[in-house]
């Protein structure tokens, strides 16, 4: 299969500070994988990274075969940020930050309104086209921005932290969500996460990164004792313990067995 | 003879109108990327072109135009680079040229009346030169920021999201600079230095208290502005007070008697 991010020794600096150190990743076209790693451990930066954000301080990355900077000439790249707060007086309607997914796109206006209303309806958010997005719930406005991302048909998307303002009952359904994406449209999905646990369940492959990236594999060989005391040090009873951690159901069956 | 026969009152009226026009849809913009700093510093630092032009007798518009831009661009990168303490190198480079420019006209003979011009604008001084210069201008900004008024938007939204998208985020954001600092030194004569910056800081705010929508916020705020502008004018026609601090005083005033409104309706 195509591999389609591709990385080698891959180190950011920011503020004479080494955030990521010698990353290497091989992504295959299709995957749905989940970046995963405590708070600060530079999930972001190396989403950032890979979309040309930040500079690359050494070795390299590439996505769908090309320097990130070309890469998003392509328009084959998505991106949904790391949610940020709104302003209360934030003047876009949903269907207008959906149309910002086009304007790289060569289409007639008409053809533009047309395919955002689909893709507002494909995220389950029809009947909003006009609403105004600051006045939509955290899980609304993240699913509009998703549609933003889909709207321009990319190969490849980044989404950072996407769950973040959908309440924890509806958590599982929005990975659901994500997962069905990939299937129907067959795009490669990198995703950020700090719920471990949650998205266990739902990828093919997990990074877990914390300056370097200790892990990337398997969801099933990730939740290991040794692999998670690695990734977030003392903070390993935390994750586990959590009520979110859906897959520490059998996690903790293992952990009891191995220590 | 009625008022409008008068050539400099039709000057001031066809100036007028422009102006509103142009800061009114650059006011879309800085409310949307909270650049009113921005915008005070370029307004303050254009004072020292206008000063340096005037006291060498080359035209100050031009030599302003100058300052503006260099200095907008330089506040521009400094707040995009973000890693000094922002607020505070913006704020002393455009105290500099301020200070600067006081001193400069000081020096020149007759100082007063001019430095009271364009402090605070003298509609009696908009020619016809400045009003070609003016339409030009206004017209060529206009078919820029109609043509990219979505990627505009798009960067205004998000800037980072914009770039991915491909859209050169650079070009659009010190276009965006360079415009308003022209318009900044195009709208002096009318306004003055110091209260340009509040034509492009009220409307889209002003707006925003009755549109929530871009759309309605930018259609509104031009057209109130126009209104504000020839109401402006004619007061200080009539009372003989500087064109801008009265439309300026009047157009503030009505954004904060309406924001008082509001809110005591919320309350009862
Ligand atoms: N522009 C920057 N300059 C300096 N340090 C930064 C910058 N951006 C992020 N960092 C630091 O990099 C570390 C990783 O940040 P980030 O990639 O956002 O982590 P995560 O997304 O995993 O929470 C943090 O310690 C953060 O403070
Ligand atoms: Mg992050």
């Amino acid at each position: 299969m195509r591999t389609v991010l591709y990385a080698r020794d891959l180190t950011v600096k920011l503020g004479g500070k080494v955030i990521i150190e010698n990353v290497n990743l091989d992504i295959k076209e299709g995957e749905i994988v989940a970046i995963v790693g405590p708070n600060g451990g530079g999930k972001t930066t190396l989403v950032k990274s890979c979309l040309g954000l930040v500079n690359v301080s050494k070795g390299y990355v590439e996505i769908l075969g090309l320097q990130p900077h070309k890469a998003i000439k392509t328009g084959k790249v998505g991106y949904l940020p790391q949610k940020s707060e709104i302003p209360h007086n934030f003047p876009f309607s949903a269907i207008d930050i959906v149309m910002f997914g086009l304007v790289n796109v060569d289409i007639p206006e008409k053809e533009k309104l047309k395919r955002a209303k689909q893709y507002i309806h494909y995220v389950g958010m029809g009947g909003f086209e006009k609403y105004p997005y600051s006045k939509l719930s955290g899980g609304q406005q993240q699913r509009i921005s998703i549609a933003r991302v889909l709207v321009s048909e990319p190969e490849i998307v980044f989404f950072d932290e996407p769950s973040t303002g959908v309440d924890v009952v509806a958590q599982e359904s929005f990975y659901d969500f994500l997962k069905k994406i990939r299937d129907e449209k067959g795009i490669t999905v990198i995703m950020v996460s700090h719920d471990v646990g949650v998205v266990g369940k739902f990828v093919d492959k997990v990074a877990g990164l914390n300056r370097f990236l200790h892990y990337y594999g398997s969801p099933k060989d990730f939740f290991q004792k040794h692999v998670l005391q690695k990734l977030y040090g003392s903070d390993i009873e935390l994750i586990i313990h959590s009520p979110e951690c859906v897959a520490c159901e059998h996690f903790h069956a293992d952990f009891k067995g191995k220590s | 003879m009625g008022l409008l026969d008068l050539p400099f009152i039709q000057n001031a009226i066809i100036g007028g109108i422009l102006i509103a026009i142009l800061l009114s849809i650059l006011s879309l913009f800085i409310y949307l990327k909270n650049w009113s700093f921005i915008n005070v510093g370029i307004s303050h630092a254009t004072f020292g072109g206008l000063a340096v032009g005037f006291y060498l007798g080359i035209s100050p518009t031009l030599l302003g135009m100058l300052f503006a831009v260099i200095i907008g661009v330089l506040i521009g990168y400094i707040s995009r680079k973000g890693n000094i303490h922002e607020d505070t190198s913006i704020g002393v480079l455009f105290s500099l040229s301020m200070a600067f420019g006081v001193i400069v006209i000081t020096l020149s003979p007759n100082y007063n009346t001019d430095l009271f011009t364009f402090l605070f604008g003298n509609i009696l001084t908009i020619s016809r030169k400045d009003i070609i210069m003016l339409s030009v201008f206004t017209l060529v900004s206009i078919i820029f920021i109609y043509f990219s008024f979505r990627k505009i938007m798009f960067c205004c939204y998000n800037e980072e999201v914009a770039y991915v998208s491909g859209i050169n985020t650079t070009f659009y954001y010190y276009s965006l600079i360079v415009i308003i600092a022209i318009a900044t030194v195009l709208s002096v004569k009318l306004v003055g230095v110091i209260l340009s910056s509040a034509m492009m800081i009220i409307p889209a705010a002003f707006a925003n208290q009755f549109y929530w929508h871009y759309k309605g916020i930018l259609a509104f705020s031009v057209f109130f502005s126009i209104a504000m502008v020839l109401v402006g004018i004619y007061i200080s026609f009539i009372l003989d007070l500087p064109s801008g601090a009265t439309i300026v005083f009047i157009y503030s005033a009505m954004f904060v008697a309406v924001v008082a409104l509001k809110k005591l309706l919320k309350k009862g």
